[in-house]
């Protein structure tokens, strides 16, 4: 039984291109996450784009690994629960507390 | 004038290069160098280059140049003044000599030679004696002229001046003459001394003697000149041997000099170790200063002189003693001569009458008879000596009248050895007479010749005493040879010289009697030489002396008037009786005389010691027949040796005696405290008083000159006994009482050696005080190879013998015959009251028989501990073995079982061997053991001891391997057989008990509780009664079907097996009771009724809960028993003493039991016990509780397990728990524990149950992700490190939580990789996560696999 994880690419009103996670990530889905993440960062060509994993209970390294070639045209929105992880991995820098769950 | 000009011809020149360029040469005939012809620059150069010494003069004041070898050499101080001057000015003082041999080269050409010259020069400050060899050859300037001169010389004053010294010393130490008396030698060194008037020009040689000092010799001046007045010198300095100078005025001697001497050297005669002779004069060259060399030239001179006066006075004093030696000798002799021709009258008139006496018949008894052939003997023996001295003082006199007459000398010689024969043979030694006739006869003095072959063959009798001896007769070379050879004891060749010197006597020599007079060999030297013949002896000491007499045949080398023509009697005169009859008296086995002792109340034992069979025979006779007991023996050494084993009353001694002489024994008796208080009366031929004293002093008790009469001897005799008897009363009662000990008695010196012993000590070690003293180290101690701890043990016991005041010890020691035995000694060191030294007096007995019981009761109950304490026959044999080992000091024990599995088993001390490594010679000796009969002992020589025992598991091989050498002995065979008795005896008890016990524990277990213990429990047992494993306490847990827990904790009364066996049975019930009601109240009302049926199960108290693992929700009722106590995480403590009623079995009012409800809080813990725990003594059993509650609260932190290891160790008495203590443990929740395939897809439903695991244990939701991320890291890593080349594998994730901490475990059966980055970057980022995210992370990697430790805190 693999992992729960929906991935849902959309736009931001303001167009910017957004991938919404909710589930959780972990070694077993962590490479379809990745592509996800690369067809997102197409779809973006170039511009700024957003990863919201407010809904995500659970990411590990190779969750994040996903993130990191990203890193430069990447926004991350994530919950308390993920934060210490992503400071750790020192993407707190690229993340917003999502609060407001119309914008994922 | 300019360098260039100069430089050249001065250059090589050195310092003296330099110089000659400083003379002012405008000022010189010659003229500026620059000027200078070209054939006087190269002389000057040739001059400067050489290093042989030159000097040359140029021109017409001849101009001096010399070299630096010149200036060093000869020049000396005249340099560097003499540069650029007239030679005639540099060399003024020999001018007279030098300056014509110059000339004459200047006017002819033609070079001069001169050797050894003598020159006077005036280079040191005076005038010098110097001697030169030089040559002086031409010079010629550009024009062929003739203008100077060229001088090569070498110096030779050292080696002439040597020579001539070293020729006066040498003739002064080459005295061609013997030199005879100190006139002579004075006069003698005076003649050489004159041939050196150079060095010596006068010497004066002054002696000191009684009267002051005397002129004793001089040389090179006139014994009137005023200068020989001795009072001239200062004496006194050379009288204390120190030389002195002394200056000299006035008129005095020259010597070969024109001037005379300015000072004299006074030396002294020096004499080894006594003052100076007297001193020397020696007047001093004036031409050579007084260095080391004179110095000592002079002292050689007169240590000459010295010697010589020594040798001459030394020679003198010898003359003077050989004249003295001469005049007495020749005293002697008259004298000698003179009283034998008095001793002859009154020998014939005794001799006479006794043989008349012994020809008749009517003389009666045999005693008579005995007695006459004593005076018989002796009278023969006296009459011998006579005669012998007379024939030397006749031969001294020249009046010894020799009758030459033709014999047949073989026929002759033989006749007379004949009648040796029996007297050889009877001492045991072969005769071997080999006398061939001969071609001639021989001119003989027939009388003469038997004195001749007679004395050698006596004498090859007294002094050989094994093998035999030969006589031989040979024509060799016209001469007739007689050899009389013996393998007698020889003589020392330091001795040879002397043999035939008359009186000459070898000291110490073995003989069979010490008397002699020591004319024997002179006598026959003398008369040989009457005979015009030699004698020669060669000897070998210890192998014999071999005599060889050559005499001429025909009568030219004899007086013509001694020569006859008539044939003597071919019969053996009379002559041969005597030799023969004295030395049959030399040898044992004479006739004992019998003894017909008077009546004698006070008889005494006596030791007589003489070496004259004769005068042994008379004093035995004579001191019996005054009743008294005699022991006769033939030297002193033999005496000691008696006396020492007998301790007589008194001894009469000889003083004369082989071996041991009187003296000798009066001093070794007197050493040696066992024999120092017996009397000792010694018996002498020399008269007078020194004699006496010389003998008194040594010891003895009193001096007897010979001859004596009998009744004399017999007065102090009794004398002598009385006395000693009232003297020595006290030492006998002593002697008495320490030979009547049952213990043995010695008493040692400080040096340990045993100089006194009783009767017991020789029976216990068979060494007898014939032997003392017996110096350490003493016989009986065991050998230091064979047995290395014996010795050593002896050894120490030695050294505590001698350096402590008293003590005890008890040692191995070894009898004479070879057997060991124990001695166990009590010594005590005491002051000899008459020495005031200190001596230890010790007692010992015979302890074999105890000390080996004792080896062996220790041995076996050694083995019985061993085998007690054992709790396994494996076990028993690793006890055991050390025992043996220790037992025999082996070097290594083997116990070998040959069970039925066919490869036996081995045990060893020392290094762990299995069988098939040792070595095949071992294996077969083993093997071997293994077919003997069982328990008979095995010793090998040497190496080792072995026996065959029965082991439970088949037959078994013990083998005792020993350092080499070290025995085996009977007692250790008999003692092994014993233990191995023992030991297979312990073996097959051990293996019963095994087998009894292993189902006893099988049957505890099975009575005790559960073997698995549900999650988050744990429990310790600690039964009172050992070696019992289960008691009247107990704890169960049972898994109900609904998944919740039955707890049970319980303790019947008492403790031991019989409370077990109750125990067991209430468990049980209680266990079935619980499944199937799944109600505590209920269950423990069911156990009310089971109770009472089983005797010993009322009263028992029962704790009784069901928990619901999920919740923590626990519902209980407890049956008398202490409460559960639950700690909270947060340190606070709750008694469940809800829902509580009588114990067991005790009939209550109402029927039904209580129940009480309980959640267990997340994290708390939850502690049930039985009484034992907290039970103490004169305590409340509340404060039992309190104090367990406390430490579970204070090691709340702590793991399940470690926790229950805490409280059993804090709460256990000192002295261990007394009851029964049974104690369960539990957590909630219970930790985590899953297992789950390496697979990714099995992350997320493992993380649900950690993250559901988690809430459970009431972690906040921020802790929880962290954990729930770490843990995943690990699991991840474990997926893909662990088990990448291993799929299939298992993962085991575990997490338990204390009271503030979560503790996870995720276990792998793979091989992390240390983590690389560059090939797979995020899984390094995942222990970097796991690090951040707990507080402390180990990462253990081992063969089985890796293990991740994770922690964290939980906050509160």
């Amino acid at each position: 039984m693999s992992t729960p994880l929906t991935l849902t690419p959309g736009r931001n009103p303001d167009g910017a291109v957004v991938l919404t996670a909710v589930g959780e990530i972990d070694m077993s889905n962590a490479a379809t996450f990745a592509n996800a993440l690369i067809d997102t960062d197409s779809d973006a060509d170039g511009a700024m784009f957003t990863v919201d994993l407010t809904g995500v209970e659970y990411i590990d390294s190779a969750g994040l690994a996903a993130l990191f070639p990203h890193v430069e045209r990447l926004r991350l929105v994530s919950n308390p629960l993920l934060a210490p992880v992503l400071s750790i991995a020192g993407l707190d820098d690229i993340t917003t507390l999502g609060t407001e769950p119309g914008r994922a | 004038m300019n360098g260039e000009e100069t430089g050249d011809v001065f250059a090589g020149g050195g310092d003296v290069g330099q110089d000659l360029l400083g003379v002012a040469w405008e000022q010189t005939p010659l003229g500026r160098p620059s000027q200078w012809p070209q054939s006087l620059r190269t002389a000057v150069s040739i001059l400067l280059s050489s290093r042989f010494p030159m000097w040359m003069a140029w021109g017409p004041e001849l101009t001096f140049f010399c070299n630096a070898a010149y200036r060093n050499d000869t020049l000396r101080s005249k340099y560097p003044w003499a540069l650029g001057r007239p030679a005639s000015e540099v060399w003024a003082e020999i001018w007279d000599a030098i300056g014509p041999r110059i000339l004459s080269v200047l006017d002819t050409g033609r070079a001069t030679w001169d050797e050894g010259l003598l020159l006077f020069l005036e280079r040191s400050g005076y005038s010098e004696e110097t001697y030169h060899t030089f040559s002086y050859s031409p010079l010629r300037d550009d024009d062929g002229a003739l203008v100077g001169m060229l001088c090569v010389v070498s110096e030779d004053t050292v080696r002439v001046i040597g020579e001539r010294r070293m020729a006066t010393l040498r003739d002064l130490g080459s005295d061609p003459s013997v030199v005879r008396t100190e006139a002579q030698a004075l006069a003698f060194a005076g003649s050489q001394l004159a041939r050196n008037l150079h060095d010596l020009p006068f010497t004066l040689t002054y002696l000191f003697d009684s009267d002051g000092v005397r002129l004793a010799g001089s040389t090179g001046i006139h014994q009137d000149h005023p200068l020989t007045d001795p009072r001239r010198w200062p004496a006194e300095t050379p009288a204390q041997g120190e030389s002195v100078l002394v200056p000299l005025e006035g008129d005095r001697p020259s010597g070969d000099w024109h001037e005379p001497p300015t000072e004299a050297l006074l030396v002294p005669l020096l004499r080894q170790g006594d003052i100076p002779y007297g001193f020397m004069v020696a007047g001093l060259n004036r031409y050579r200063a007084l260095d080391d060399g004179y110095r000592g030239f002079v002292e050689l001179v007169a240590g000459h002189v010295a010697a010589g006066l020594g040798s001459a006075r030394s020679y003198a004093a010898q003359q003077h003693r050989a004249e003295e030696l001469a005049e007495l000798d020749r005293a002697k002799t008259a004298f000698f001569s003179n009283i034998s021709h008095e001793f002859r009258t009154p020998l014939t008139l005794i001799m006479g009458p006794v043989e008349e006496l012994l020809s008749r018949t009517d003389v009666g008894g045999d005693g008579v008879r005995a007695e006459l052939d004593v005076i018989h003997r002796n009278g023969l023996r006296l009459g011998k000596l006579v005669n012998t001295l007379l024939d030397f003082s006749r031969i001294e006199a020249g009046r010894m009248q020799a009758r030459f007459a033709p014999v047949d000398l073989a026929a002759a010689t033989a006749e007379l050895a004949s009648v040796f024969r029996s007297a050889i043979e009877r001492a045991g030694l072969t005769f071997e007479v080999d006398c061939p006739p001969l071609p001639e006869p021989v001119l003989l003095d027939r009388g003469m010749w038997e004195k001749i072959i007679l004395n050698l063959l006596s004498n090859a009798l007294k002094f050989t005493f094994t093998g035999g001896v030969r006589i031989s007769v040979r024509a060799e070379s016209g001469t007739a040879g007689v050899t009389v050879a013996d393998t007698g004891v020889g003589v020392p060749e330091a001795e040879m010289p002397q043999l035939f010197e008359r009186f000459h006597r070898i000291e110490n020599a073995r003989s069979r009697s010490n008397e002699g007079s020591g004319i024997g060999l002179a006598l026959v030297k003398e008369l040989v030489e009457l005979h015009g013949g030699t004698i020669e002896a060669a000897s070998v000491l210890g192998s014999g002396t071999a005599f060889t007499i050559r005499l001429r045949f025909g009568s030219a080398h004899l007086p013509a008037e001694a020569v006859t023509s008539e044939a003597g009697a071919a019969m053996v005169s009379g002559t041969a009786d005597p030799y023969v009859q004295e030395a049959l008296r030399w040898l044992p086995g004479g006739p004992e005389v019998p003894s017909t002792p008077d009546h004698n109340d006070r008889p005494a034992a006596v030791l007589v010691a003489d070496d004259n069979a004769d005068m042994r025979d008379y004093l035995t006779r004579l001191l019996r027949s005054a009743g008294h007991r005699v022991e006769a023996v033939p030297d002193g050494q033999a005496a000691l040796e008696a006396a020492r084993v007998r301790s007589p009353d008194l001894i009469v001694s000889d003083v004369m005696m082989p071996r041991l002489d009187g003296l000798q024994l009066v001093a070794a008796l007197r050493a040696e405290s066992r024999t120092a208080s017996t009397p000792v009366l010694l018996l002498s031929a020399r008269a007078g008083q020194e004699a006496s004293i010389e003998g008194l002093e040594a010891g003895a008790d009193d001096y007897l000159v010979k001859p004596f009469s009998s009744a004399e001897l017999l007065a102090r005799v009794r004398a002598n006994v009385e006395l000693s008897r009232l003297r020595n009363h006290h030492a006998r009662w002593r002697t008495a009482l320490v030979d009547s000990l049952q213990e043995a008695f010695f008493v040692c010196d400080a040096d340990g050696a045993i100089i006194e012993m009783n009767s017991t000590f020789q029976t216990i070690l068979g060494y007898g005080p014939e032997g003392l003293p017996y110096a350490p180290t003493h016989p009986w101690w065991p050998d230091r190879e064979r047995e290395p701890e014996a010795y050593q043990q002896v050894a120490d016991a030695f050294a505590m013998l001698i350096d402590r005041t008293h003590g005890t010890y008890t040692i191995p020691v070894r009898h004479r015959d070879g057997h060991t035995l124990w001695a166990a000694a009590a010594f005590n060191q005491v002051e000899d009251p008459d020495t005031g030294r200190h001596v230890i007096v010790g007692t010992f007995r015979d302890v074999t028989a105890e000390h080996y019981a004792v080896q062996r009761d220790s041995a076996l109950a050694n083995v019985s501990v061993r085998l007690s304490e054992a709790d396994s026959v494996a076990g028993a044999l690793q006890g055991v073995l050390p025992v043996l080992t220790e037992l025999w000091s082996a070097t290594r024990v083997y116990a070998v079982v040959f069970d039925s599995s066919g490869s036996p088993s081995l045990v060893t001390t020392g290094p762990q061997t299995r069988w098939e490594t040792l070595s095949d010679e071992r294996r077969e000796t083993l093997s071997a053991l293994r077919g003997r009969a069982l328990l008979t002992p095995f010793a090998e020589q040497s190496g080792g001891a072995g026996i065959a025992l029965e082991h439970p598991d088949g037959a078994m091989v013990l083998w005792i391997e020993l350092a080499e050498n070290r025995p085996f002995t009977e007692q250790d065979q008999t003692l092994l057989a014993l233990l191995a008795g023992h030991l297979g005896q312990g073996l097959h008890r051990i293996h019963q008990i095994d087998l009894q016990r292993e189902t006893a524990l099988a049957l505890q277990r099975a009575i005790l509780g559960p073997a698995q213990l549900p999650n988050g429990f744990a429990v310790r047992y600690s039964p009172a009664t050992r070696p019992l494993k289960v008691g009247g306490d107990w704890y169960d847990t049972v898994t109900l079907t609904d998944g919740r827990i039955g707890i049970v904790v319980g303790d019947c009364v008492g403790h031991g097996l019989e409370a077990a066996t109750v125990m067991g049975q209430l468990r049980s019930a209680c266990r079935a009771l619980l499944l199937q009601n799944t109600d505590p109240a209920q269950t423990l009302t069911a156990l009310d009724r089971f109770a009472a049926q089983l005797p010993g199960a009322m009263c028992a108290t029962v704790f009784c809960g069901v928990l619901d693992p999920a919740t923590g929700e626990l519902t209980y009722s407890s049956a008398g028993h202490p409460p559960a106590v639950v700690t909270h995480a947060d340190g606070s403590t709750v008694l469940l003493d809800q829902g509580r009623s009588r114990p067991l079995g005790v009939r209550a009012p109402h029927a039904e039991r209580p129940e009480a409800h309980y959640t267990v809080p997340v994290r708390a813990t939850l502690l049930l016990y039985t009484d034992g725990l907290v039970e103490r003594r004169r305590q409340p059993l509340t404060a039992g509780i309190g104090r367990v509650a406390t430490t579970v609260q204070q090691a709340r932190s702590a793991a399940l397990e470690d926790l229950a290891s805490v409280v059993m160790d804090s709460m256990a008495p000192e002295s261990g728990y007394d009851d029964d203590v049974a104690l369960l443990l539990y957590r909630h929740p219970g930790p985590l524990d899953v297992e789950f395939p390496a697979e990714a897809t099995r992350l997320a439903p493992v993380r649900t149950m950690l993250r559901g695991w988690l809430a459970r244990c009431g972690v906040d939701p921020a802790t929880s992700q962290n954990v729930l991320v770490a843990a995943g890291e690990a699991c991840a890593n474990a997926i893909e490190h662990g088990h990448r080349q291993l799929p299939g594998g298992l993962i085991r994730l575990r997490a338990a939580a204390t009271a503030h901490d979560l503790h996870l475990t995720i276990t792998d059966s793979g091989l992390w990789k240390t983590p690389q980055p560059a090939l797979n970057p995020h899984r390094g980022r995942g222990l970097t996560l796991m690090r951040a995210l707990m507080s402390e992370v180990t990462v253990t990697t081992g063969t089985a696999g890796t293990i991740v430790g994770l922690q964290t805190r939980i906050p509160r």
